[in-house]
Formats: C-alpha cells, structure tokens, sequence
C-alpha cells in the first residue's frame, strides 16, 4: 500500500498536466499511468528504462538501467491478487538487481513464448487451440512464428497403447514381405501403436494441414499470456489484468525458482501442455 | 494543411537517414519519429472526436473520414472487444468510423485522456519500423429520453515507419514517413 500510495503522489502531479478533464476521468487518469500498458512497458520497467511517465531512458542517461529505480519499479509489477509469496518475490527482486550481476529482459535473445489462446471453427463446432508463438530472426528484423499448438481434438484422437497387451507387427514380418501389414491396420483405430516409443505426434503439422485443406478457420483471439523460462534462473508467467486500481496491465502473474534443467524442462512440457 | 505539417516533419527527420538505416534506432532520430507518429495519432484522436459528435453535417463527417482514412496503411483494421463481449470483432477503418457516426445516441462526447505510450521500433522481415502507440479515449453518449452510457477505450495503434523518396528541386530525397496500421481497441475497466 505505501508503494502504491507513493506512485499515486508521483502520479498526482502528471495527472494534473490534462486540461479539460472532469473529477472522475482525472482519477481514472492516474490509474491509467500505473497501469503497465503495453508488454514493451513491462521489459522497460523491468529494465529501468523509463521515468514515471513513461518516457524512454537511453543508454548514456544517468538513470538509465539504475538499480534503485529498478528496485521501485519491480515490486509493481506483480499481481497483487495472485498471492504468491513475498519472499519469493523479494528474493527475485534482490537477485534481479544485484549491483555486481544485474539480470535484464532482451527482447531478441531470451527464452520467452507467447500464448495465444484462440477460437478457431473446426467440423462446425468453435474450438478453442493454444498457439505457442516465438520471435525469430527474419530478414532484415523479426517475426512471430507459431512454434507449437495444442489442439484438444488431436489430443484426444491419439491414444496408444504402450502395454504388453499391445497390438504389433511380429518380428518375423520381413520374410513375408510385410504382407501382416493388412491385418495390421484393417478395422484399426489407433494405428499409432505400430510405432516406436519414442513417436509424439506432430500437432503443428496436422493444425496447418487442417488449415491448408479448409477444415479449420480462424474466429478470433480471447486472451494472451507470456513465458518466461529462465530469466537468472526465474520462471514467470505474465498476463494482463483489466480491472480498477492501480494494479492493472501486464503483471507477473506466478513466480518460480527453477532449481535445475530437468525442472525447467518439466515446467516447459507444462506450459507447452505436453504432459 | 495537415499532409504540409507531416512532409516538414518528415523532412526533418533527413539528416538521420544513413544512422536509421542501421538495425538499431538512433535515440535521437526515435524521438524525431515519435513526434511525428504522435502528430498522426493526435489527428486521428481529433477525427474520431469530430466523427462521432452528432452536431457534425453529414457532409463534413465524409470529408473528415477521408482525410481520417488516410492516415492509415491499404487493410488496416480496427479489432474491438467490450468487458461485456471477450470476442474481437474486426472492421476496416471506413467502416469503424461509419459505425461509430450511425450510434443511436442523440449527444456524443469523446475525450482523449492525456496519456500517450509509444512503444519502441522493430524492425520487420522487409526492413520497415514497426511499433505501437497506446492511447485512452473517454466516450459518452446520451439519449434525449435520459439514457446515458459511458466507457473507457484502450486504443493500441500500429505505426508503420518506412522510407520513401521524394522529389524537391530536381532532386531525390530520402525521407521517413509514419503511416498507421492495424488498432486493437479494448474497453478498460478503469
């Protein structure tokens, strides 16, 4: 409350820069500066790259990246409401800050993904799938790509078996020139258990061919969230919280210490919904 | 008047041409283009005001549409969503304005908050600048019959910063012009 009673003081003076506003536009006003507004505003405040009012700190300013602007910026830019622990959270900011080892947001080069999840029309009915877009170097800058999917009727669709009671291919096939082949698939839903362990279906790859053959239309985006997978040894999911107050915007919305590269991986196969 | 006031802008940003072209933009040659960006999203903010007020002639209201439109790159779309509806629903920028000029209210107010938030510039696969300028619209609409409405507007604007060439004197001169793009509105709960 006393870092938000404090903005709200810094705030105060720019709110009176508008001109013809009424009371309670002047109130929502101030609102709308603490709001983190934009994803580039997060990884400016992140960074310390920016005063109060949002304008741009460059490399040569003296403010620029500061330690103690970062350490006001950062608390602010949790979700208040998610209830995550406050040791946690300080002991992110004090890593976060270290004078000797700092940690910073690059928007080209760290390990962050995107969720969108979006509405698509597949076989009449709306669907909804989560694409999982990255940024890639192309050209002359960058694009967005969608380097995963996860699609509720492909997952259900393959189911295999991996018991001893499995169906299979006797090892003797070969001399036969493969004629148990016919037996193999005829009358035989899941013909995904002829493959090797280690087979993962391609979900991306059936999405785009359902899409090339028209059996799958886009209807629009519900909502976006970001990962970040190893921000200094940090995992966090950022989300955006349309809501009164002063806590609102793009806001990290859960925090975690990742011990090791198992974790991180388990926590990937997580988000990428895998598991 | 308003293509005059953006081409002396543009052409102050010529000095910059050969330090822009580089991947990074020089901080100084941002702002230059910030302004300019701001200049055009601070007209749109105008139109749309003019638009949608109910004591604009039918007339005037196509006139400022047109000069509204051409702020605007080919197939720009405005992408809206309210708090009551999560679905975007999308509508080319002649069709926004013609949208919001036919609302059934007999007095409209529109008032721009004085936030602005520009983003940084990306560049693209083809070279162009992109980036976003975030600003909040204020909008009340009344019925003579005392039903009133009101709501907040988060408009996310696309700017486009690109190289073009012109001729002054005989003479071909590199410059760089804003043009906006795709607008995703969302009303806030503020």
């Amino acid at each position: 409350m006393r870092r938000l009673a404090g903005l709200v003081m810094v705030l105060g003076f720019y709110a009176s820069v508008g001109q013809g506003l009424t009371d309670d536009m002047k109130a929502t006003e101030e609102q709308l500066y603490a709001s983190t507004k934009q994803i580039n505003q997060f990884f400016r405040r992140f960074n310390g790259e920016e005063d109060d009012r949002g304008d741009r700190y460059y490399e040569g300013d003296k403010k620029y990246r500061d330690s103690g602007l970062r350490r006001k910026y950062l608390p602010m830019l949790f979700d208040e409401e998610a209830g995550s622990s406050e040791d946690v959270r300080k002991d992110f900011v004090k890593q976060l800050t270290d004078r000797k080892t700092p940690v910073f947001l690059d928007f080209h080069r760290d390990d962050w993904v995107a969720e969108v999840n979006a509405q698509f029309r597949f076989k009449g009915q709306d669907v909804t799938a989560l694409l999982y877009m990255k940024l890639q170097a192309q050209g002359q800058g960058y694009e967005w790509v969608i380097d995963d999917v996860s699609f509720e009727p492909f997952k259900t669709f393959f189911e295999k078996d991996t018991s001893d009671q499995k169906q299979f291919i006797h090892p003797m096939s070969h001399e036969l020139e493969f004629m148990t082949l016919r037996k193999a698939f005829a009358n035989n839903e899941y013909p995904e258990q002829y493959t090797p362990r280690s087979y993962e279906p391609d979900y991306l790859t059936l999405f785009l061919y359902e899409m090339k053959r028209g059996n799958l239309k886009f209807k629009t985006v519900k909502n976006v969230r970001f990962h970040f997978f190893d921000i200094g040894g940090w995992y966090f999911e950022l989300a955006n919280f349309n809501r009164p107050g002063y806590n609102t915007g793009w806001l990290i919305s859960n925090l975690m210490k990742i011990q090791n590269d198992q974790q991180l991986a388990l926590l990937k196969a997580y988000v990428y919904d895998k598991n | 008047m308003n293509y005059m006031k953006h081409i002396l802008v543009a052409v102050t940003l010529l000095m910059g041409v050969s330090a822009f072209a580089q991947t990074n933009v020089d901080p100084r040659r941002k702002q230059a283009i910030d302004s300019l960006a701001l200049e055009k999203v601070k007209d749109l903010s105008k139109y749309i005001s003019i638009i949608g007020d109910k004591q604009t002639q039918f007339s005037e209201a196509q006139r400022v549409m047109d000069r509204a439109e051409e702020l605007f790159a080919p197939d720009s779309e405005m992408g809206v969503s309210s708090l009551s509806r999560e679905e975007i629903s999308y509508y080319k920028v002649r069709e926004y304005f013609e949208r919001l000029m036919a609302l059934n209210y007999d007095k409209v107010t529109i008032k721009w908050y004085d936030i602005h938030y520009i983003s940084d510039l990306e560049r693209q696969p083809d070279g162009t600048y992109v980036g976003v300028i975030t600003i909040y619209q204020r909008f009340e609409g009344t019925s003579d019959d005392g039903m009133s409405y009101k709501d907040t507007t988060k408009k996310d604007i696309t700017i486009y910063v690109k190289k073009k060439e012109t001729q002054i004197a005989g003479r071909t001169i590199e410059f760089w012009d804003v043009l906006l793009g795709d607008v995703r509105v969302t009303e806030t709960s503020a």
